[in-house]
């Protein structure tokens, strides 16, 4: 071999190592890469939402008031995974909907293995998919505004009359995205708002005060700390931005909803006046509170590490208290503590009694959409009406089998069995969208969230903040750019590592800045304005 | 007969021993963790932390397995199926690629290596081949899809072709082709003998890739029935993740048992020590195999 062949061999088997090595990585950066798919491959399928709308305005014999003469089979999404017995119920669902609507459902789910990815792959790729889950925290209203889903007002009045009636008119409106409903909001109102968790029994021992707000929060944390050197008091972990600076925010703040990004203020109270938290007094102050808890040993120098639930180590009684989580998860809590520790108790301030207010769920935070590829569309919505307003599939498909899997004892839900022989547990279909206020049955355990939620209501105040559908396609690269700023740089302060906090944030700022925040920020603000506008919020 | 370095070897020796140990005993040291956890009450883990002697000692991760325990045998046969007929049938499309794309007298084989390697640079991307798969080929839920996307990978190929180009001299086929043998009898009798360090490096490699996949049965597959070993125990982390990431705002609160710290550490036993126990015995056919090659006249 001369020496040119020879070069150019050693030339190609690099390029052949480095691609070996890149092929290993690439599945997940195609990932990323396709990302902005929905928006590309749905717009060619908009052709074909029409021309099935007026395919199906002929009315015909069948109960709904739909074309019921072709068998078909629907394609059901759901997130997470399934229930052991999911064919056993799947088969009793299929019996009724083969007589009533000439339908048979597969109940299909996605795991929480990637559950992102393939949420986008099922929406873009024009894959068979009849119904799907939507919420805020499922880009529900990006998708929407992309063309992913079908509008449902011209199918709901002929195919599922009943559901529409059903769901109060507000929920419809507040599912509106640009004018248009994408989805089946569901219609049981719970409170998510967060709260002060803390051990009451160690409380009452120390004669400490009952946490209401950061000031009396920090009291009865000095107060577990100089009592019992053995517990950390707060219960922190890695994301110290959902878990530390939203919460702190949304109790110290005013924050209009949550999370706001990009480092955005808006308070509650002054809905229509946007500004930057990030780099203000606000921030500095909210800051310097955190950096003292974490010096006065509040909770563990190595936070960001650790991957325990927030939960957990309140269970064990390794830590006294938790800055914010929600009644539903706080009851949960309290349950699984006093099975193993009965003479330990749980405390709960809601943040509204600081805050004077409390914000129930935003519809869209559970529903169900029909996906512009589904074929079958109008059975759908007539299925998915039957889900929701027919009590046998709704609580076969919450709850199993009566008696296989389930009690009613006095009107309560009893479990058959325990959690690991339990073929189909209490909403093991995670059905939270499909839920009927009418015929939900709760664990007795359940009592205490109901008690705080009648509480939330006496309070109750509508959400701003949900409904607003942010369009960022226009600077995709400064989001993703502030994201890693905001990981490398804010996270610290956040975790009170940083001790010079202004010089900190400083920082933090610079580099905000050079990756693009002002213009990130003004984008927002602009469409932010635009919502509240459209939406008549003063 | 003393040789006259003897200091130096003896001090190379113990240098030598002690660094292997050193990193041996690093890389041992979670695995005891691991090992130690897994048999240890999840309460006491989240309180005192994790110790190489249980602080409370129980049995309670492997109680989910143990009660139901289909769930994860299923899931070892299907890896274990597609497994093996993976790497059976990849290795011989891949070896009857690279033995045609090493022929000298293939007139087009540089058009074909070209298009090979060309796609390892340039990929359609993700959802083209989600839909090829989904939507044309129509292969969810079916063993099929776990196997084929593997099949011939370009990076294998492409060793594989240089392995026998190395291994099976032109003159050989040559004289073999003159004494009457057609392409097929070449490649049986002479070059799959002739490369058989190639063979068991390439088919090490798939293994190795079908063993411990679990993006397919992410994508592709619905039905519990069909997941794969990896793709089960990660669904179970992810479980955790999940809620944990979920944070404090959603609210969403999940009906089903939700595994503890104990029982994923029994999981993560469960799924590779089988394999663990299983090394040390073929582990010589490999050795052999990979040496096989190397004395030659």
């Amino acid at each position: 071999m001369n020496t040119r062949s020879k070069a150019t061999a050693v030339l190609l088997s690099s390029f052949i190592l480095a691609s070996a090595l890149s092929a290993c990585s690439s599945n997940n950066n195609n990932g990323e890469s396709s990302s902005p798919s929905p928006s590309e491959s749905s717009a060619s399928p908009s052709a074909s939402a029409p021309a099935s709308e007026s395919a199906s305005a002929s009315p015909s014999e069948s109960p709904a008031g739909i074309d019921t003469s072709k068998h078909v089979t629907l394609q059901f999404y759901m997130l997470g995974g399934e229930p052991k017995d999911l064919s056993v119920i799947e088969k009793k669902i299929n019996e009724m909907a083969e007589a009533e609507l000439n339908a048979t459902v597969k109940f299909n789910f996605t795991t929480w293995t990637n559950w992102d990815q393939k949420y986008k792959l099922l929406l873009s790729s024009g894959q068979d998919v009849d119904l799907i889950f939507t919420a805020d925290w499922t880009q529900y209203q990006s998708y929407a505004k992309s063309g992913a889903f079908l509008p449902l007002e011209d199918l709901l009045p002929k195919a599922a009359p009943k559901l529409q009636e059903f769901v109060p008119q507000d929920m419809w409106d507040a599912v509106k995205i640009d004018g248009h409903i994408y989805t089946v909001p569901a219609t049981y109102k719970e409170y998510v708002n967060n709260g002060f968790v803390y051990r009451e029994d160690l409380r009452k021992k120390y004669n400490l005060p009952v946490p209401k707000d950061i000031a009396s929060f920090e009291e009865y944390l000095d107060g577990i700390k100089k009592n019992e050197p053995g517990i950390q008091p707060l219960s922190m972990n890695a994301d110290v931005k959902g878990n530390m600076m939203d919460v702190f925010r949304e109790v110290n703040d005013d924050t209009v909803g949550g999370p706001l990004p990009y480092g955005i203020g808006i308070k509650y109270n002054s809905p229509n006046d946007v500004y930057s938290y990030w780099g203000s007094e606000e921030q500095i102050n909210d800051l310097k509170v955190i950096q003292r808890w974490q010096e006065k040993g509040f909770f563990a120098k190595n936070v960001l590490n650790v991957q325990d639930t927030l939960q957990d180590p309140i269970t064990t009684g390794k830590a006294a208290a938790i800055l914010g989580d929600n009644p539903t998860r706080y009851n949960d809590t309290k349950m699984k503590m006093q099975s193993t520790h009965p003479d330990w108790e749980l405390g709960y301030t809601p943040f509204a009694e600081t805050r004077g207010f409390a914000t129930p769920v935003h519809p869209i935070h559970n529903g169900f959409a029909v996906p512009k590829s589904s074929k079958n569309a109008e059975r759908a919505l007539a299925f998915y009406e039957k889900m929701v307003t027919d009590k046998r599939y709704n609580q076969l498909t919450q709850y199993g089998i009566e008696g296989t899997h389930y009690t009613v004892e006095d009107g309560y839900y009893k479990m058959v069995g325990d959690a690991t022989s339990n073929g189909f547990p209490r909403e093991g279909m995670q059905g939270w969208a499909w839920r009927n206020p009418e015929f939900m049955l709760f664990d007795k355990s359940y009592d205490g969230v109901k008690a705080i939620f009648d509480q939330l209501d006496k309070v109750a105040k509508p959400d701003l903040f949900t409904g607003f559908a942010e369009d960022y396609s226009s600077y995709q690269a400064e989001r993703a750019a502030l994201e890693q700023v905001e990981k490398q740089y804010f996270y610290p302060l956040y975790a009170g590592l940083v001790k010079n906090v202004e010089e900190g944030v400083q920082t933090a700022m610079d580099k905000a800045k050079k990756a693009g925040l002002e213009k990130v920020q003004e984008a927002y603000k602009t469409q932010w304005l635009a919502y509240t506008s459209e939406k008549g919020i003063q | 007969m003393k040789i006259k370095d003897d200091k130096y070897t003896g001090l190379f020796k113990f240098i030598a021993y002690a660094v292997i140990i050193l990193t041996s005993l690093a890389c041992l040291f979670p695995f005891l963790l691991i090992i130690s956890a897994s048999f240890t009450d999840n309460a006491s883990i989240i309180r005192d932390g994790y110790h190489f002697i249980p602080k409370k000692f129980s049995l309670e991760g492997y109680n989910l397995v143990l009660k139901a325990p289909d769930p994860v045998l299923k899931a070892y046969g299907v890896t274990m199926t597609t497994t093996v007929v993976g790497t059976i049938l990849g290795l011989f499309f891949i070896t009857m690629a690279g033995y045609v794309l090493q022929r000298k007298d293939f007139k087009y084989r540089n058009f074909f290596s070209f298009v090979i390697y060309f796609t390892t640079l340039f990929g359609g991307g993700l959802v083209p081949w989600y839909m090829l798969l989904t939507k044309y080929l129509d292969l969810v839920d079916t063993y099929t899809v776990l196997i084929f996307p593997g099949l011939m990978t370009p990076f294998l190929i492409i060793l594989m072709k240089n392995f026998i180009r190395s291994a099976v001299p032109d003159e050989v086929s040559e004289s073999a082709k003159i004494d009457g043998a057609n392409d097929f009898k070449i490649y049986y009798r002479i070059v799959l003998q002739l490369s058989m360090p190639g063979i068991a490096t390439v088919g090490l490699f798939l293994a190795l890739a079908y063993w411990n996949d679990w993006f397919l049965s992410s994508l592709f597959i619905n039905d519990p029935k069909l997941y794969q070993l990896q793709f089960y125990l990660y669904n179970i982390i992810n479980t955790i993740a999940f809620i944990t990431q979920m944070g404090a705002g959603s609210g969403v609160s999940l009906g089903g048992d939700i595994p503890t710290e104990t029982t994923k550490m029994a999981m993560s036993l469960i799924v590779t020590g089988p394999i663990l126990l299983l090394y040390p015995f073929v582990q010589r056919y490999f050795v052999k195999g990979l040496t096989i090659g190397a004395v030659k006249g």
